[in-house]
């Protein structure tokens, strides 16, 4: 029986797994380099033309005007824009979280809420946007079908609480967690859920001690990226909101549209304030997942 | 904790389960409850559909008529001769380049990853998720001076961009799909004399096509829906049909016009979802097998 590894075996082993490293990294370069220069790129221009060290013309200087020059707008556009994604994740979380719930426990109504739900999902956002402008604007579909003059319906489209706006995230954004929590219960549930209702469990009982603790992670997960997604999209904003005040996202494209040559630094501005809040909700966002009692 | 985006699978359980279960089996007045539930969520996720299908063939519609005063073709005709169908091809062009781009990146990133062979993998695969965290509008407005300076064409400019947004797609689905790959196949094949590219080509393609087909559906969906970069980095020289739509949209008394722009923009991707059931279906290793807890990768998703 030959135990003691031969002279020389555990260099080669060295030899092998430096070589599985070079390989290792050469996989994953090519999708490292488009990331990485995208993102470490597009943070670090924005931060340097925001700074004024990438003037379109005259002298590179440093200077934190662009942060200043449109302070009111930017804190209440900061401000819409927190209350507008807070609201549509909010909602969506409950909706998903519901729909979840009723595709997972099968039978014909759970696979209707999820091919319904199936089909909202690949709807492009800005085509979400026109629909539901074309359902609840006060010339829309819902007015008509209540029969309420236009006079009488709230501003849903272009109010004071962007409504519309809240609404079209909160349909596409519900249906995209409720597909994701419905697969994790779907694999990771089904079996606890059966163990309790053998132990005499009842029906409220394992949801509030079974299906929703452990559907909480991937509830947080999607939370986050529905969170991120609101607060610096663009278009459905543009779409069903009013012109004044501009949520970031709105005011960072107008800025950067703009004719006058301060305005690309002022944009760019926006668009690091944007980026900053987006990583403290990431950041706040993984410190409750990492909470939970099922994060490993 | 894996989480898997079930596009194209069936997630409900089977009859045959649920009618065994006898403990799980719904008491009258729970039952009313699920099915009142579950019909306020179905007419949550139709109903912004509707006025959309109405809209698409009503000619005239005046205000307080319910449904359309009078039906016809004008909203395609007029959207046709708009040049619907170029920015469609344009469109469906542009979702194709980048899921032919991102899956084989995302593929061969996540496939390193589960093999455990990536230096500082944490700081890697938080890298190659970053794109989710980062808004669109930030990555364009930051690089188009680079770009511009650098003289690279619009149309790649917005190729590269999009590449960048589907990569924590495919790289995610990927890492799934490799999670629950098996690489002993690989390796039987090996030793019984297979060569590397009769392996890739006969066994580990096959093994992991499920995957690669849900990580290319989600990458096409990327390239197809995208609003923000097209607009900014293209700055209309790439009409794609988001554009169309959203043109179209921010103006009055368009609304046949947009409805047919939606529809043909909704369509496609629904095709691809129908098609990818049925793949699902044909490749049983994708399906969901019910409540046996799959391998999953760790770290963060």
């Amino acid at each position: 029986m030959l135990t003691t590894p031969l002279p020389g075996a555990d260099a080669r082993a060295r030899q092998r797994a430096s070589r599985e490293r070079w390989v290792g990294l050469a996989m994953v370069a090519p999708a490292l380099a488009v990331a990485g220069v995208v993102v470490v790129g597009g943070i670090g221009m924005s931060v340097v033309q925001s700074v004024g060290l990438l003037p379109l013309v005259g002298e590179a200087r440093f200077t934190l005007d662009a942060y200043v020059a449109n302070g009111d707008e930017l804190l209440t556009g900061l401000a819409l824009s927190l209350g507008i994604a807070t609201a549509s994740t909010l909602l969506s979380s409950v909706i998903g979280l519901a729909a979840a719930v009723i595709i997972t426990q099968g039978r014909i109504t759970g696979r209707l809420v999820a091919g319904l739900s199936a089909v909202t999902i690949p709807v492009p956002h800005l085509v979400g946007a026109a629909a539901v402008g074309l359902l609840v604007a006060d010339s829309g579909l819902l007015p008509r079908w209540f029969g309420v003059e236009p006079g009488a319906w709230p501003d849903l489209v272009g109010g004071p609480w962007w409504v519309a706006v809240v609404l079209e995230y909160t349909w596409k954004e519900s249906a995209f967690i409720a597909l994701v929590v419905a697969g994790v219960l779907a694999t990771r549930v089904a079996r606890y859920d059966e163990t309790a209702a053998l132990l005499g469990a009842s029906r409220a009982r394992r949801l509030r001690h079974i299906v929703i603790p452990l559907a909480t992670p991937a509830v947080i997960v999607s939370a986050i990226i529905v969170f991120v997604y609101t607060f610096g999209s663009y278009e459905v904003a543009w779409l069903l909101g009013r012109p004044y005040p501009e949520p970031l996202p709105v005011l960072a494209f107008r800025l950067f549209n703009s004719i006058t040559l301060t305005s690309r630094p002022e944009a760019a501005a926006v668009a690091v304030i944007t980026t900053v809040v987006s990583l403290l909700a990431v950041a706040v966002g993984m410190a409750l997942l990492r909470r939970t009692p099922l994060w490993r | 904790m894996a989480m898997m985006i079930p596009y194209g699978q069936r997630i409900t359980p089977d009859d045959r389960t649920t009618t065994s279960r006898g403990l799980m089996r719904p008491r009258p007045g729970g039952r009313a409850l699920r099915v009142a539930v579950a019909t306020v969520l179905a007419l949550w996720f139709a109903l912004p559909l509707v006025p959309l299908l109405l809209w698409a063939v009503a000619n005239r519609w005046s205000f307080p008529a319910p449904l359309p005063t009078a039906w016809g073709v004008d909203g395609l005709v007029t959207a046709l001769e708009q040049g619907a169908a170029p920015a469609f091809g344009r469109s469906l062009l542009l979702g194709l380049a980048v899921a032919a781009i991102a899956t084989p990146l995302g593929a061969l990133a996540a496939r390193a990853l589960t093999r455990g062979i990536v230096p500082a993998p944490r700081l890697v695969s938080a890298l190659l998720l970053a794109p989710l965290a980062l808004p669109a509008f930030v990555a364009v407005m930051g690089l188009t001076v680079l770009l511009l300076r650098a003289r690279v064409p619009a149309t790649l400019a917005v190729l590269l961009l999009l590449v960048a947004a589907a990569l924590p797609y495919t790289v995610y689905t990927m890492r799934v799909a490799y999670a629950a790959h098996d690489l002993a196949y690989e390796e039987e094949a090996r030793t019984l004399g297979a060569s590397r590219l009769a392996v890739l080509v006969r066994v580990h393609l096959p093994l992991v096509a499920p995957g690669l087909a849900r990580a290319a559906f989600l990458a096409f969906l990327v390239g197809w829906s995208d609003y923000v970069v097209t607009v900014l980095v293209g700055g209309g020289s790439l009409v794609t049909l988001p554009l169309l739509v959203g043109s179209y949209a921010a103006g009055v008394g368009n609304e046949a016009i947009v409805a047919v722009l939606s529809l043909g923009a909704i369509v496609p991707p629904l095709v691809l979802l129908l098609a990818l059931g049925r793949f699902g279906r044909r490749y049983p290793t994708a399906r969901f097998t019910g409540p046996t807890p799959s391998r999953s990768p760790k770290g963060s998703p």
